[in-house]
């Protein structure tokens, strides 16, 4: 999907998405993430590549008969018509006679809890709701994959958990097949079952969210997870060897400069005392998140100085300037190689 | 005492009182004084007196003239939707898209009817230039300029509007024709059912409202019909200058008469316009 002399949007890019899963495809905006979608849906012809739906290849297949419905950013609910009209509109265009066709609607509106506004004009609405009917009317259409090009990014957060609530309702009850763009991890995380990264129109690594959070592959990665803790070093024989000191790494890892990432819902922060911390060293920062906080630790050694960021538990309390300790639990250790392409920190460093 | 504030709606009316003055001016006046010309009221000489003398003196040529000026209209019109409709499709289309097309309607827009009229004359007429493209012998070439079925006045005023049409459809359609198209073909709706469930409902209310301002147009027009017409019968327009500049000074009042029943007829073109206009957004 590329002109002459331009960037391809997506190079070596592969991905399996298994019947009844949703699959998330995670990345930053102009990463090709939509372009994967576009290609998929046959809005966009690629220029090498194929798409394959239940084995069967479907380039040259016309996106009204691929069987993919799409839910887009932006409602984009027709506005000649009434809600329950949207809804009916997959089945109206297969023929089905408009009274059966409407009958159908119904029941989806009722899925998405929007029972009694059938008759409202579809500019009648409010956003969440907009989008709902926009979720209903692709369901409706009972698609083979169904679409989701970062369907609740323009809505806010209280919205965005009810949707999230709603669509692994949805999933539970009709078992559908969803590839879903976002760029949020989070949500990402509360949707699909696996995900896979994007960037520069690349594969990063794929797999269960759980995994891309504990084992990232780079640091690019890492930071598009939502990683905060990047600590430059060396790993000699299994161990990670930085200004946080000797940290023994869970499994093996080729010997060589590597950076240690560690999640911050991991560390545990200690009284400096405590005799099990890994590291010992000086509060720099407090964001405050609800009940839990979340603090920069600075830790100063002979071989330089190093930030790690960790979540406070609920209730805990530290000042900025307190010394304090921190547990590295060493089964959440990581090291990801050095990235040469990006800025990687030098000594280590956070990042906001 | 203080002084009194307009309200939000006094605030606004004396914000259009500017374009609102200058309208109810000219048109006003000019209205009320072809009405009062053509009632008897404001006679030439003699003393004035209320009376349909006027109406009744032109009632023969009123009658084939609303007829004739109707029929133009409503043929040119129709045939100005169906062509803009296509030029607006195609110069939209997210899949071959004809920017060609688009620039051909959009340079059709500046030239005067005038010279479009001269130019479809010179084109079609039985001397013409299609004529002898074809090689067809003047006395066997049907009648096109001048002839019974006004077809070079119709071709005109098609020809002009259709690219009208195609400029206020296709404005809309930029905006919105792709995304709910993609929309729908992802919702299992091919081609035809794009066109006709989404496109065409989409492009209802602009194309309405170009038409009846192109229908109202061709009615109250007077140059084409008078270089590409017929002498008998006569358009409205026509109709009313020839008697307006007419050495007969007691055929003024007619002259009125015939204006106003245009401008009559224009106004309720106008209302069902809007009348079904507002329908159309009551059903959305």
């Amino acid at each position: 999907m590329h002109g002459r002399g331009v960037a391809p949007a997506l190079t070596g890019f592969s991905l399996e998405v298994p019947a009844g899963s949703c699959v998330a495809i995670l990345g930053p905006s102009g990463s090709g993430k939509s372009t994967v979608l576009r290609l998929t849906a046959g809005l966009d012809a690629p220029t090498a590549g194929s798409v394959h739906l239940d084995g069967a290849d479907l380039a040259g297949v016309l996106p009204e008969r691929r069987g993919m419905a799409m839910v887009f950013q932006r409602p984009l609910l027709f506005p000649h018509l009434s809600v329950r009209d949207n809804v009916a509109f997959a089945d109206r265009v297969r023929g089905v006679p408009r009274r059966a066709a409407r009958r159908r609607a119904e029941e989806y509106l009722g899925l998405v809890q929007l029972d009694g506004f059938g008759d409202r004009p579809a500019r009648a609405l409010s956003g969440g709701q907009e989008q709902r009917v926009a979720l209903a009317r692709a369901l409706a259409a009972e698609p083979r994959v169904l679409l989701l090009d970062e369907p609740f990014s323009a809505l806010d957060v209280r919205l965005r958990e009810e949707m999230h609530e709603l669509l692994a309702d949805l999933r539970a009850r009709l078992e559908p097949t969803i590839l879903l763009v976002t760029h949020d991890h989070a949500e990402a995380d509360a949707l699909a079952d696996s995900a896979a990264v994007l960037d520069g129109g690349r594969l990063l690594q794929a797999g269960p969210l759980r995994d891309l959070y504990a084992r990232p592959a780079s640091l690019a990665v890492s930071r598009l997870l939502g990683g905060r803790t990047e600590v430059a070093g060396t790993v000699v024989a299994g161990v990670h060897h930085s200004p946080l000191g000797a940290l023994a790494l869970p499994r093996a890892f080729p010997d060589g400069a590597a950076v240690l990432v560690l999640r911050h819902e991991a560390v545990q922060v200690t009284p400096p005392a405590d005799p099990a911390a890994d590291a010992v060293g000086t509060v720099v920062r407090v964001r405050r998140r609800g009940l839990r906080g979340l603090v920069t630790v600075e830790i100063t050694a002979d071989g330089g100085s190093a930030t790690v960021d960790a979540e406070l538990g609920p209730g805990q309390d530290v000042g900025t300037g307190r010394t304090v300790g921190l547990r590295l639990p060493a089964e959440d250790r990581w090291v990801v190689p050095v990235d040469d392409a990006s800025d990687g920190p030098s000594a280590g460093g956070p990042r906001a | 005492m203080t002084p009194t504030r307009p309200g939000p709606r006094g605030r606004a009316l004396l914000l259009v009182l500017p374009a609102l003055v200058p309208v109810v001016a000219v048109v006003g006046a000019a209205l009320v004084s072809a009405a009062l010309l053509s009632l008897g009221l404001a006679p030439l000489v003699g003393e004035p007196g209320l009376s349909l003398d006027a109406y009744r003196a032109a009632a023969g040529d009123l009658g084939t003239g609303i007829g004739l000026s109707l029929g133009i209209a409503a043929a040119s019109t129709g045939i100005a939707v169906v062509v803009g409709l296509c030029l607006a499709l195609a110069a939209t289309a997210a899949v071959r898209r004809s920017r060609l097309l688009g620039a051909l309607a959009a340079l059709t827009i500046p030239i005067p009817h005038l010279v479009g009229a001269a130019a479809i004359g010179l084109l079609l007429a039985d001397a013409g230039f299609l004529a002898r493209l074809l090689g067809v012998d003047p006395a066997s070439w049907p009648p096109l300029v001048g002839g019974q079925l006004w077809v070079a006045v119709v071709a005109e005023y098609a020809w002009k509007e259709s690219a009208f049409v195609a400029l206020v459809v296709a404005g809309v359609l930029a905006t919105r024709a792709a995304s709910y198209g993609e929309t729908a073909a992802l919702l299992g709706a091919g081609r035809w059912a794009r066109l006709r469930y989404v496109t065409l409902p989409l492009a209802a209310p602009a194309l309405l409202s170009a038409a009846a301002v192109s229908f109202v147009y061709t009615l109250g027009s007077y140059e084409v019909a008078a270089l590409l017409g017929r002498a008998y019968p006569e358009p409205l327009p026509v109709l009313a200058y020839r008697l307006f500049t007419s050495i007969d000074l007691a055929a003024r009042p007619q002259a009125a008469a015939v204006a106003l029943t245009t401008t009559a007829l224009a106004l309720l073109v106008v209302l069902a316009a809007l009348r079904a206009l507002r329908r159309l957004a009551a059903e959305r």
